[in-house]
């Protein structure tokens, strides 16, 4: 991608924030915490104030409207450390679907705290094992809201938290409730990328601790809203596998058997240049469907599914390739390496999975 | 602003143009047989066909970004890409195909005497001389810097002795540029010389070579005391490989876009699905399998026009990333393959017969391309190869030995 130079410094700017507060060795700490733990909530406020909640807001909703690409940008540095913030679930998900869903009141009401970081949000919509934003069950009913969402990101930090549901009379919408709302229980798990993945009960949420975006946008809205986070977390991932692929191509200059470089062999160097060739091609499906939101251009969800498909398979194989070329070294938790793989295999199945999104690609081109 | 007005004002004149004199006929995706190749054996299809290659001939469009001294139309980078772009959306066909005008116009542009440049480079934009490459040897492939074909001293000729293999269509070419042996007594590379050879030379013979799509594309030439005039060595004696090496980085980029040239199936790959697979699962194959396959396929193929498409804003931006441009044949030959693969697995057994009673026209065509791709990962450097240059070039590994 090409940035402008404003998108540049922008860019510049969050990343060596990041580079000095959540390098990969945050990510250590963080596995450790108490799984009450999602993130560090006062660094999110710090890259806030960078601007980092209003990249993609309009102007006129008193965002900075930087555009996808910054976006994109910027997910891939915290990719390349793997940093845990809220980005995804709150800046992208929640906001993209309070935007893209809500009336103009309930924007006014809520959007201000988000983009001045003394609110943060997340998205409940899976109920299944596998990605499957369809299948709803979660009901209101004359006693409140009743079912469950499971793998809700960073769910346990969020101060709301929006709902994918159906009415009482059964339409589909989404709801946001404060997380600590009566009804609600949360189950919160550390999975394998070392971030936290919380379970929701919901038994009788009253009716008036929630607030619906109905309507006939929502639909659309929250298709688009999905299209996003999917491609913000491929360029996320993206980033994971450059900074693998790069440290792999590293060691591969400096480790030394049978008195060469291990570089020097043509099987991994053949295997090094294929991997190199599929991480700029998924970078070119990425940065194509960002381009697409930014110009509302080209059919956003073929884009989108092309680009995760894309790359859950390039994070897989450079994430795979990088144990294998680090040999013993590669298995250790010493080494960073396998921080990087269990991330590939969580994200593989956050947002669908490689099959899923293959499925929609079919059908939007009617096969 | 006045560049912006230039270019509209250009792009609207092109645009005239190319509707004024491409006739409709020769807005249709080409098939091979219709393609307009240079040269003594040159011939039309049509009518249209020679209207449609002696317009753009005269209009210099045949070779658009080379100085119309040379038969060109002296284009900017910028025109000739306005001119792609209209020729693009109008559906025009390329009107002249030639390797003298993908591969040795370029080098005689870089390396060429002035007397060189005017003696050639005008008879192959107006598509009066075809023009084969003579660069692999029976012993000299991948390792091309192997070459034995001598080129001995002979007065005011040289005296070439030798032969060159798999060299396309030189039996319908009229002249072919080689690489020769003028020194063997260095490193392999330093030894090199490039030569332009008239085929109608007096020791010069050509044997075509059948594939195993049943055509015969390419060729073994044999030189037997063929007499070279010095005048036709073009750049330093000896010093060939540069020259050499030129010629292959236009046959890499050449070779990326080879999709676009190639024979075009009359119907596209999912249509093909649908009719043969459509929603069920039919005996012995899954739909949800060969679905899955299509589905990757076809992002693949978006990515690779995708990346190609940002290896060229890249370029207009000035700041050209120098590993993506290495990528790209080895990415677009391996997808070109993969659907090919894909359409045969659709076709079940109608797609096994390179002359078909059902619809010879269709399924045919769709299994010689099958057929010739093979050769897409081969020809122009192996796939192999190319990765030797992405980790030596764009990843800097080490020096392996075998690179
Ligand atoms: C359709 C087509 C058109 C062609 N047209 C022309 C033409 O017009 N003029 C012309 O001069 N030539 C032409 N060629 C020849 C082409 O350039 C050679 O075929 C190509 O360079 C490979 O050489 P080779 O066939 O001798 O294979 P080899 O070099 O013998 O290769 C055999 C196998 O060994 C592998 N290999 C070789 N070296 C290495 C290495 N260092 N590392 C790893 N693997 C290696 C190769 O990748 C391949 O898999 C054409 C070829 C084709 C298929």
């Amino acid at each position: 991608m090409i940035l402008t130079s404003e998108q540049k410094l922008f860019t510049d700017s969050l990343a060596s924030f990041l580079s000095s507060h959540l390098p990969v060795a945050a990510l250590r700490v963080l596995r450790d915490a108490p799984l009450s733990t999602a993130y560090d909530r006062d660094l999110w406020r710090q890259m806030v104030a960078l601007g980092v909640s209003s990249i993609t807001v309009p102007t006129a909703l008193g965002g900075a409207e930087f555009g996808w690409l910054a976006m994109g940008a910027v997910a891939q540095e915290m990719g390349r450390r793997l940093s845990p913030t809220p980005l995804l679930s709150s800046a992208v998900l929640a906001q993209g679907a309070l935007i893209q869903c809500a009336n103009i009141d309930q924007i006014n009401r809520y959007l201000p705290d988000l983009l001045n970081g003394s609110e943060v949000w997340t998205v409940a919509f899976e109920e299944c094992v596998h990605f499957s934003p369809e299948k709803v069950s979660t009901k209101m009913s004359a006693r409140g809201l009743g079912g469950g969402k499971c793998m809700v990101l960073d769910g346990a930090a969020a101060d709301r938290v929006v709902i994918s549901a159906l009415t009482a009379q059964g339409q589909w919408g989404l709801c946001v409730v404060e997380a600590d709302a009566p009804g609600i229980t949360q189950t919160p798990a550390r999975l394998m990328d070392g971030r936290q993945y919380v379970d929701f009960e919901f038994t009788d949420v009253p009716q008036s601790a929630c607030d619906w975006f109905l309507g006939e946008t929502v639909a659309t809205g929250w298709t688009q809203t999905l299209n996003q986070g999917m491609v913000v977390l491929a360029a996320e991932m993206l980033g994971s596998a450059r900074e693998l692929f790069e440290r792999t191509v590293t060691y591969l200059k400096e480790r030394e058997q049978f008195d060469v470089k291990i570089g020097s062999f043509q099987a991994l160097q053949h295997r090094a240049a294929h991997m190199y060739s599929e991480l700029e091609l998924s970078q070119a499906a990425v940065d194509a469907a960002l381009a697409s939101f930014d110009s509302g251009r080209g059919d956003h969800s073929a884009l989108a599914s092309a680009a995760k498909a894309l790359t859950n398979a390039c994070f897989q194989l450079i994430s795979d390739e990088a144990v294998q070329m680090h040999g013993g070294m590669g298995v250790t938790d010493e080494l960073d390496i396998g921080l990087f793989l269990k991330r590939s295999r969580v994200c593989n199945q956050l947002l669908g999975n490689a099959y899923w999104h293959r499925r929609r690609y079919a059908e939007r081109f009617e096969f | 602003m006045k560049d912006r007005d230039a270019s509209v004002s250009f792009r609207r004149d092109i645009k005239f143009w190319l509707e004024k004199n491409c006739p409709i006929s020769q807005r249709q995706p080409i098939v091979q047989k219709e393609q307009i190749w240079g040269g003594r054996q040159r011939h039309f299809h049509s009518d249209d066909a020679r209207l449609w290659f002696e317009a753009a001939r005269d209009r210099g469009f045949t070779a658009p970004e080379w100085p119309s001294r040379y038969g060109g139309a002296g284009l900017s980078v910028d025109q000739a890409k306005i001119l792609r772009e209209e020729m693009q959306t109008l559906g025009c066909r390329p009107p002249l195909y030639d390797q003298g005008l993908w591969l040795l116009g370029p080098a005689l542009l870089a390396f060429g005497s002035e007397a060189q440049k005017l003696q050639h480079l005008p008879a192959i934009c107006r598509g009066e001389i075809r023009w084969a490459q003579g660069y692999s040897e029976p012993c000299a492939g991948s390792d091309l810097a192997n070459l034995q074909t001598k080129a001995e001293d002979n007065g005011d000729f040289f005296k070439v002795n030798g032969s060159k293999i798999w060299t396309t269509k030189a039996d319908k070419a009229d002249w072919i540029f080689c690489l020769v042996r003028t020194d063997d007594s260095g490193p392999k590379q330093q030894g090199i010389s490039f030569l332009l050879i008239d085929l109608a030379s007096a020791g010069v013979s050509v044997t075509p070579i059948p594939l195993l799509g049943g055509e015969s594309d390419f060729c073994q030439t044999f030189f037997s005391d063929v007499l070279v005039p010095k005048d036709n060595l073009v750049g330093e004696l000896h010093g060939g490989w540069a020259v050499a090496k030129e010629v292959l980085r236009h046959e890499r980029q050449l070779m990326a876009s080879f999709e676009s040239m190639a024979e075009k199936p009359k119907e596209n790959i999912v249509d093909l699905f649908k009719q043969h697979i459509g929603n069920q699962d039919i005996h012995g194959i899954s739909n949800t399998d060969v679905r899955d396959r299509l589905a990757t396929h076809l992002m693949r193929d978006a990515a690779v026009k995708h990346l190609g498409e940002r290896i060229a804003r890249q370029r207009e931006a000035r700041c050209a990333d120098p590993g993506l441009p290495l990528l790209m044949k080895y990415l677009s030959t391996r997808e070109v393959q993969q659907k090919n693969e894909i359409v045969l697995d659709i076709l079940g057994a109608r797609g096994l017969s390179l002359s078909s009673p059902d619809d010879p026209e269709l399924y045919d065509s769709m299994v010689r391309q099958w057929a010739f791709d093979k050769a897409l990962t081969i020809a122009g450097g192996t796939s192999e190869i190319q990765l030797n240059i992405i980790a030596k070039r764009a990843l800097e590994l080490p020096f392996s030995g075998s690179s």
